[in-house]
């Protein structure tokens, strides 16, 4: 068994928030703009609702096995086999989804504030931040997250408050955006956006038993909905529809905007701290996530040696995607469209047969 | 444990070491552009002007004139440690083969992250094709959203030659200051590039932009027979004609209107302050209004918003009525004629007179801009709000039908002070009064 160390509900509460959150701070909320137009601040809400009874059925998973990570669920409920393949599909998710962060942020950084750095310079510096975190270990990223989260969340407010005379309310209507249909179907689809809730399942032996799971998973979901839906609503009070899907990092583009003359202006660079450290903490949480599985799925007892074959694969991920336009509408969109099925369907199904096959315990004390 | 730490301490290094490496540029390599003005070239399409600082403590000694298309120099007005102020221009096939070309005869790079004005002439402005020009400007990572924008009388290239510090030493500020100075007049609206990005692919209305012009003082007559008992609000002039004379040619006066990405009218001083108190932009601005007793005398008022204006919509069919309400206050300023307008009824008779001057502005900017079509007064935005969809919004075309909307005006006017002075006192005179 490898040893990740233990943590609170505080940390694991803070981790999963950053690291679902952080994606508001790229491309999606120009791509939720040309899905939903001026809706994205409560169709997310949606998407919310929806991971929370996605977070249900893992919670629910877990309560049946509740020594067990989800790995071990999978290879307990459907074999060795099928165990292995959902394992693996849901560490491959979460590599993909890691690399195409990075991707990201490569992309975005570039465009707005280093131009000439070469890729390989951004994405290999980042990688050998996540490297030396991971060998650090679990306990120390989530301390780590815990204890960055208040500078983030000061940043986050004085940003949003920062911009308030950018903000008109009238940038809200018509008030369905594109139709309500499209809210609806993309608001349960883009639950993906708070897939990476799936890592509360992977380390769920280093928190202190499922109530502890229970309560850092349904409040970071919240958290991280309503601070989504705050910072697509000021994004929208900021910027007409036709506008926002146009822009490459609405949220960077929104904090260039703050300007109250020659006393308060260019306070990008408070925007730049939150964006680096979140971004930072969410592909290392989730690359962790991946690491870990892998070890899981082949019983291997020292993560180290994997972790740094793993971030050459990671670096390598990253570097394979050739322009933003790849990354932003295939990559995050593929993401975005079909990314609620490993983190939730798969723990659902595996709750399904656990049941069917009367396997685990059926209650928890 | 101590490989980690060794491996740590690398990484720190790394970071430390790297960082910027490439896109380092150190403050003596770069030359910060504060201006851009963009004109239809001669030579090529583009002809680029940029306005940076010289950073030459003698550049102040004189004023060097370029032959207007290969660049020349315009300094502060005195040396002596102030720095000056020089510009550049270029005829070029596109905005980053200008910069391409500019930087290829100025010894320092170029940099627009501090660039805080951007001109278009107006002979660009009245061509079809604002859009190609703003388009690249837009994009470009280093010309931020919130610089000023303006269209000015003539060529860019002559205003930014007329661009100097008139005050202070720092170009930068006076751009600053000078821009956000509408607040205090309303003469003009203080637009940004992001404003005017916005507008121009709105579906709720029309863009407008900041008049500007270099004013050759030629409308200020020294001699000539002397003013008698006509009365001027004072904003009836076009930008670059007001009657003055001074050390600094530039002015920023009236709003250019566009229809879509083409400049199709212009307001003066006085249509745009009544435009700036539609748009509920208008912060403060010191009126003439004649006076209703005696009409050879005038009463300046400091007049200011008492709320935003209350816009309602309602649609009779695919027919918009908009239901508009101004609420302004205002403190007398001065009675020439020292009647007592302190207090009723003069008082009253004063916010009247005031009241039906304003809507009487606000009718006939309503009317002009529905004849032009051109719903610069952000009535689109409220009307948005009738309609539950974005594609429902898009079919009607809120910019089409501008024309046919019916707009009743309501004025709201109270006088809160009457300065320092509860009443005038009459001058007594050597002569019986009758």
């Amino acid at each position: 068994m490898i040893r990740e160390g233990k943590f609170g509900v505080q940390e694991a509460m803070w981790l999963t928030t950053i690291t679902i959150s952080s994606k508001v701070f790229y491309t999606s909320p120009g791509l939720v703009v040309s899905i939903v137009g001026n809706t994205g601040w409560y169709m997310t809400l949606i998407s919310m609702a929806t991971a929370i009874l996605g977070f249900t059925f893992i919670y629910l998973l877990l309560k049946r096995f509740p020594d067990k990570d989800i790995i071990a669920i999978f290879n307990d409920t459907m074999g060795g086999i099928m165990g292995f393949i959902f394992s693996g599909i849901l560490g491959l998710y979460l590599l993909f989804v890691a690399t195409s962060t990075i991707s990201e942020f490569n992309e975005v950084v570039k465009v707005y504030v280093f131009p000439l750095t070469p890729s390989v310079l951004i994405i290999a510096l980042f990688a050998l931040g996540v490297l030396v975190l991971c060998l650090l270990g679990l306990e120390s990223l989530a301390r780590f997250a815990k204890l960055s989260v208040y500078a983030m969340l000061f940043g986050f407010i004085l940003i949003l408050l920062l911009g308030i005379h950018n903000y008109d309310i009238n940038r809200l209507f018509p008030i369905l955006g594109y139709g309500f249909d499209k809210i609806l179907v993309s608001g349960v689809v883009r639950s993906s956006s708070y897939g990476e809730v799936i890592i509360l399942a992977v380390f769920a032996t280093s928190l202190q038993g499922v109530h502890h799971i229970k309560k850092a998973g349904y409040t970071s979901l919240i958290i991280s909905g309503l601070s989504i839906s705050v910072s697509l609503l000021a994004f929208n009070l900021s910027f007409p529809y036709y506008i926002g899907q146009e822009i490459v990092a609405p949220m960077y583009q929104m904090a260039s905007l703050i300007d109250y003359g020659r006393f308060i202006q260019r306070v990008e660079p408070v925007f730049l701290f939150i964006w680096f450290l979140s971004s930072f903490i969410a592909v290392t949480g989730v690359f962790y996530c991946f690491v870990s599985i892998y070890c899981k799925m082949f019983r291997i007892q020292d993560i180290r040696p994997i972790v740094i074959g793993s971030v050459i694969i990671l670096f390598a991920g990253a570097m394979i995607q050739s322009n933003i336009g790849v990354t932003a509408s295939l990559n995050i969109q593929n993401i975005r469209q079909y990314g609620w099925i490993p983190p939730f369907i798969l723990p659902l199904i595996s709750l399904v047969i656990g049941t069917l096959r009367k396997r685990g315990v059926k209650s928890c004390g | 444990m101590g490989r980690l730490r060794s491996l740590i301490m690398l990484c720190i290094m790394l970071i430390l070491i790297f960082s910027g490496c490439y896109d380092i540029r150190e403050i003596d390599d770069v030359a910060h552009v504060l201006a851009i003005g963009v004109d239809r070239g001669v030579s090529d399409k583009w002809r680029l002007t940029l306005q940076f600082a010289s950073l030459n403590e003698n550049s102040g000694n004189g004023q060097q004139e370029g032959d207007g298309s290969s660049g020349g120099g315009a300094a502060s007005e005195s040396g002596g440690g102030q720095d000056g102020y020089t510009y550049v221009t270029v005829d070029a096939p596109s905005f980053f083969t200008g910069i391409d070309m500019l930087n290829s005869s100025v010894p320092r790079r170029l940099v627009f992250t501090h660039a805080s004005l951007i001109v278009l002439s107006e002979e660009l402005s009245k061509d079809d094709i604002v859009g190609d020009y703003i388009a690249p400007i837009i994009r470009f990572r280093e010309v931020r959203r919130t610089a000023h924008m303006v269209v000015t009388k003539g060529s860019a290239l002559d205003y930014i030659r007329a661009n100097q510090p008139f005050i202070g030493t720092t170009l930068a500020k006076a751009l600053q200051t000078a821009a956000t100075e509408s607040t205090n007049t309303g003469y003009f609206l203080h637009t940004t590039l992001s404003d005017f990005y916005n507008q121009l692919k709105s579906t709720c209305g029309q863009p407008v932009v900041t008049m500007a012009a270099v004013n050759e003082f030629r409308h200020f007559k020294e001699k000539g027979s002397k003013w008698g008992n006509e009365f001027n609000t004072g904003g009836q002039y076009l930008a670059g004609q007001l009657p003055r004379q001074g050390q600094n040619k530039i002015e920023y006066w009236g709003t250019a209107l566009f229809d879509q990405g083409k400049m199709v009218d212009e307001l003066n001083g006085q249509e745009t302050r009544t435009l700036a108190i539609i748009r509920g932009e208008f912060e403060r601005g010191f009126f003439t209004l004649q006076d209703p007793k005696e009409p050879k005398f005038v009463i300046p008022l400091d007049v200011r918003p008492a709320g935003r204006p209350k816009v309602k919509i309602s649609f009779n069919g695919d027919t918009p009525t908009i239901d508009l309400t101004i609420h302004l206050k205002g403190d007398i300023l001065a009675v020439q004629s020292r009647l007592h307008y302190e207090q009723d009824p003069l008082l009253s008779l004063l916010e009247n007179t005031f009241k039906k001057n304003i809507k009487s502005e606000v009718d006939q900017l309503i009317n002009r801009c529905k004849n032009l079509n051109l719903d610069v007064f952000k009535f689109g935005d409220v009307a948005a709000r009738k309609f539950w969809t974005i594609d429902e919004w898009e079919k009607y075309n809120w910019n089409k039908h501008f024309k046919d909307t019916k707009v009743n005006t309501q004025v709201e006017f109270v006088i809160r002070s009457t300065g320092t002075q509860m009443k005038s006192s009459p001058i007594p005179g050597t002569e019986e009064e009758d």
